[in-house]
């Protein structure tokens, strides 16, 4: 198993090249450059060169990429070309609140749409199985910015029961991980009861029925844990998309996480703000499905990795 | 059925936790001295010599005071100047400084420090977008120690507007030496409000100075909140989590006038919104289709419709609080003229024309660009309308004239002194054609350049005056432009807040303001 991790984490290295490369030349070929957003629209020609020079966009491109990747492989990331500041500073500054808001999410969503899609695949065909896929279907559906804006008006500007945006306390975070967790827990309800559905078909669930097993016995042990697969590589694939920033909901609640920062940086063409941003996001997804990887082997004994 | 009532017992959980969150930890009453602002966008940088965002020098402003003050009435107040005089060429401006100011790092407010702000701004490795506001300085040069003299390169009757600029503010000698670029994120000024501290992304305080020679402010503390999104600023302000917020949307503005809790305030801000032409292509070098434009278009009609009626149509082509504003009177919404002026210019009514517009840069940008394209349409003009974000749209507006390929184009220019100098020079004056200038119209007339070359050197203001008129008639008529609109710029505040003043240049003082 060590090795098998440490084979898969030598093998960013490469992923994490290409990935530099792709995005260092994708934003260079966007019309307009930081020198010309920084200068402002009253600037002379003369002053966007200037600025154009500070930033070294004068060097010819392959050399800017050299100076890029060597910078890179100390774990430089350079400075931001709107505001000075060191990039990974930046990150640093709002990548936990992104992972706070991404894990808290997540738990919600684990822990409402898991139960639900094993009551709806238990009960299938039921009312309580419409019920919640009919709910879980809202879910899915509702855009997220409109989500947010009518949680704000209902429990901030009517009820005055939770602050409407920003960051701080607790209280701030109940309503954008309510919002983000929504389109989860349907997401995952959904994933559950079909994933189960189609377990409770097999063979070993009607033998272990004629054995005389309790019911929750088959259900969660059997069942459950065989159905586990596609369940966890959902969350995983959510977790490592609302880690790559919820910009709509970061936007709706003034939540200052690294969702808005890539926007923003891509809005003011920030190269270096961009790159190191989109390299982090990389490093995070794949992380995130090494240790889906590995839970499968946890879950599924079948699993191996040597 | 144990399992089950876990999950039971998970529910419920869950729910009491999220209602413990509610219900627990009440937001803290705010202090009565506090102030929380939401605004719009990030700082690029707390440096007044290097941000160019209005709401940013806004805030620069109550950290900086300058050697004047503009007010509303484009009036220039002294703030840290005591007393000027200037030479009969107009080449030598002398001023004496205020004796009684300290910086908020504890040095003496002089001479040498206008000069090392000034020197900074002008040296050309600065990263100063906006030196060229500075462009007429030829050196300074300290008298004594609160004697300061400036020496131009040609006469220029408007350097006191030039010293209200944000740009021109005094910083401490001491910070410029010892924080290099690390002034951008600590600022040292000697206004009314110290740095306190700046979360990016999230919020910017500043701390009441109680050093300060002047007034000094009630509050103690200002809050700038960084709420990205308008309804959620809006939200926030009716929730009570902010006392104050620029700019809401224009639809909002009927709702908050009406809510009984809140106020709304605005002026114009000295902002033109208008559509550009391309004056040097196909059917728009010619005078009569550019007019023929400016009827098609019912301006009263989009400022209510479309702008919520939190605009003024212009009736001249530059703002009314400029220096030197010539009311003119509409361009009339007239079909049957437009149609008559398109026939004697004999404009191909086949013809395509293309309209691009930025999204989100000005308020209500892209519907009033569309609202232009039914009006066009409206006549027997197909138009095809593009949208695009401002980098990629200021990069294609900006390429020269040879390779540039808009026709119409939705922008807004603004000043943020009331003086129409920088703008015309930098906007309009043949030799600003875009990329060397923001000249994106191409628009060239010899009558027009003489005219503000003419009106910057004069030392009368009385000359100068006549000479803007004159300059107005002459753009009016040649029409390089679709005028459309002023708009204002507006704050809404809740009412227990008083004593905040908007000025014209989207600018607004909450600093001596009081919460109740």
């Amino acid at each position: 198993m060590l090795q098998y991790v440490l084979k898969r984490l030598f093998s960013t290295i490469p992923v994490l090249i290409g990935i530099s490369l792709v995005v260092f030349f994708l934003l260079r070929a966007l019309p307009g450059d930081p020198a010309e957003v920084i200068a402002g629209e009253m600037a002379t020609q003369e002053e966007v060169e200037a600025i154009r020079s500070q930033l070294g966009l004068d060097k010819p491109i392959f050399v800017q990429y050299a100076i890029f990747i060597t910078k890179l492989a100390v774990l430089n990331l350079g400075k931001s070309a709107r505001t000075g500041e060191s990039v990974i500073v930046e990150i640093r500054s709002r990548l936990p609140n992104t992972i706070l808001l991404a894990l808290v999410s997540t738990a919600i969503a684990c822990l409402w749409g898991i139960p639900a899609g094993i009551v709806s695949a238990v009960r299938h065909y039921t009312i309580a199985d419409y019920v919640v896929m009919v709910v879980a279907l809202f879910g899915i559906s509702m855009p997220v910015f409109w989500l947010g804006l009518m949680l704000i008006v209902l429990f901030s500007v009517k009820l005055h029961v939770l602050p409407a945006g920003g960051i701080g306390t607790l209280r701030h975070l109940i309503l954008p991980a309510v919002t983000l967790a929504t389109f989860s827990t349907a997401f995952i309800a959904r994933m559950t009861r079909s994933s189960m559905m189609e377990v409770m078909g097999q063979d070993y669930i009607t033998t272990a029925r004629s054995k005389g097993l309790a019911e929750k016995v088959i259900n969660l042990k059997h069942a459950l844990r065989n159905a586990f697969i596609p369940i966890i590589t959902v969350i995983g694939l959510q977790f490592g998309t609302l880690l790559g920033g919820a910009v709509l909901t970061e936007t709706v609640f003034a939540w200052p996480g690294i969702g808005r920062l890539i926007v923003d940086s891509i809005l003011a063409r920030d190269y270096p703000m961009v790159q190191g941003v989109i390299l982090v996001f990389a490093l995070l997804y794949i992380m995130v499905n090494l240790i889906v990887d590995i839970l499968y082997a946890y879950i599924d004994p079948r699993i191996h990795y040597d | 059925m144990r399992s089950k009532s876990g999950f039971k017992g998970m529910f419920v959980g869950l729910l009491v936790l999220l209602l413990c969150m509610v219900f627990s930890n009440p937001s803290p009453v705010m202090a009565a001295n506090v102030l929380r602002i939401g605004i719009g966008v990030d700082a690029e940088s707390l440096n007044p010599q290097e941000t160019t965002t209005a709401t940013i020098q806004n805030i620069c402003e109550f950290m900086y005071d300058r050697l004047y003050y503009q007010n509303a009435e484009a009036e220039n107040v002294p703030m840290l100047v005591a007393d000027k005089s200037v030479s009969k060429d107009g080449l030598i401006w002398t001023f004496k400084l205020r004796r009684d100011v300290r910086f908020h790092d504890g040095t003496a407010f002089n001479a040498e420090a206008v000069k090392a702000s000034l020197d900074r701004l002008r040296h050309p490795k600065t990263r100063a977008p906006l030196r060229f506001y500075v462009g007429m300085v030829d050196r300074v040069e300290v008298v004594d120690d609160y004697t300061i003299q400036i020496h131009l390169k040609y006469p220029y009757g408007m350097l006191e507007s030039i010293f209200s600029h944000t740009v021109t503010c005094p910083i401490s000698q001491k910070a410029i030496k010892e924080l290099g670029d690390r002034l951008s994120a600590q600022p040292v000024g000697t206004g009314p409000f110290k740095f306190g501290e700046w979360v990016k992304g999230e919020r910017i305080v500043l701390v009441r100075n109680d050093d300060y020679y002047g007034r000094k402010p009630t509050l103690e503390k200002i809050i700038f909140r960084i709420v990205p999104e308008h309804a959620t600023r809006t939200a926030m302000l009716r929730a009570g989590d902010l006392d104050v917020i620029e700019s809401p949307q224009p639809p909002d503005v009927p709702a908050l006038q009406r809510d009984p809790d809140l106020k709304v305030i605005g002026e114009p801000s000295s902002r033109i919104m208008f559509i550009g032409f391309n004056n040097q292509k196909g059917p728009f070098k010619d005078k009569r289709v550019r007019q023929a434009f400016n009827h098609m278009v019912d301006k009263d009609a989009i400022v209510s419709k479309v702008m919520f009626g939190t605009a003024d149509p212009l009736e001249g082509p530059m703002p009314a609080g400029y220096f030197g504003y010539h009311r003119i009177g509409q361009y009339t919404y007239d079909p049957d003229k437009a149609k008559e002026l398109l026939r004697a210019a004999d404009f191909p009514m086949d013809k395509t024309v293309s309209l691009i517009t930025p999204t989100g840069r000005y308020a209500f940008d892209k519907q009033v660009a569309e609202a232009v394209q039914a009006y066009i349409n409206d006549i027997g003009i197909k138009v095809e309308l593009r949208t695009y974000d401002w980098p990629t749209y200021h990069a294609m507006t900006r390429k020269p004239v040879e390779e540039n390929e808009t026709e119409l184009f939705l922008l807004g220019w603004r000043n943020p002194i009331l003086d129409p100098d920088i703008l015309y020079m930098a906007a309009l004056h043949s030799r600003a054609w875009a990329p060397r200038g923001m000249n994106t119209a191409f628009y060239k007339n010899p009558e027009f350049d003489r005219l503000i070359e003419k009106a910057r050197i004069s030392q009368s203001p009385a000359e100068r005056k006549e000479l803007y008129k004159k300059v107005s008639m002459v753009l009016w008529d040649e029409a390089p432009l679709l005028f459309l609109y002023e708009p204002q710029y507006t704050i809404a505040h809740r009412k227990n807040v008083k004593g905040i003043e908007v000025f014209p240049m989207e600018k607004f003082n909450p600093v001596y303001a009081t919460v109740e």
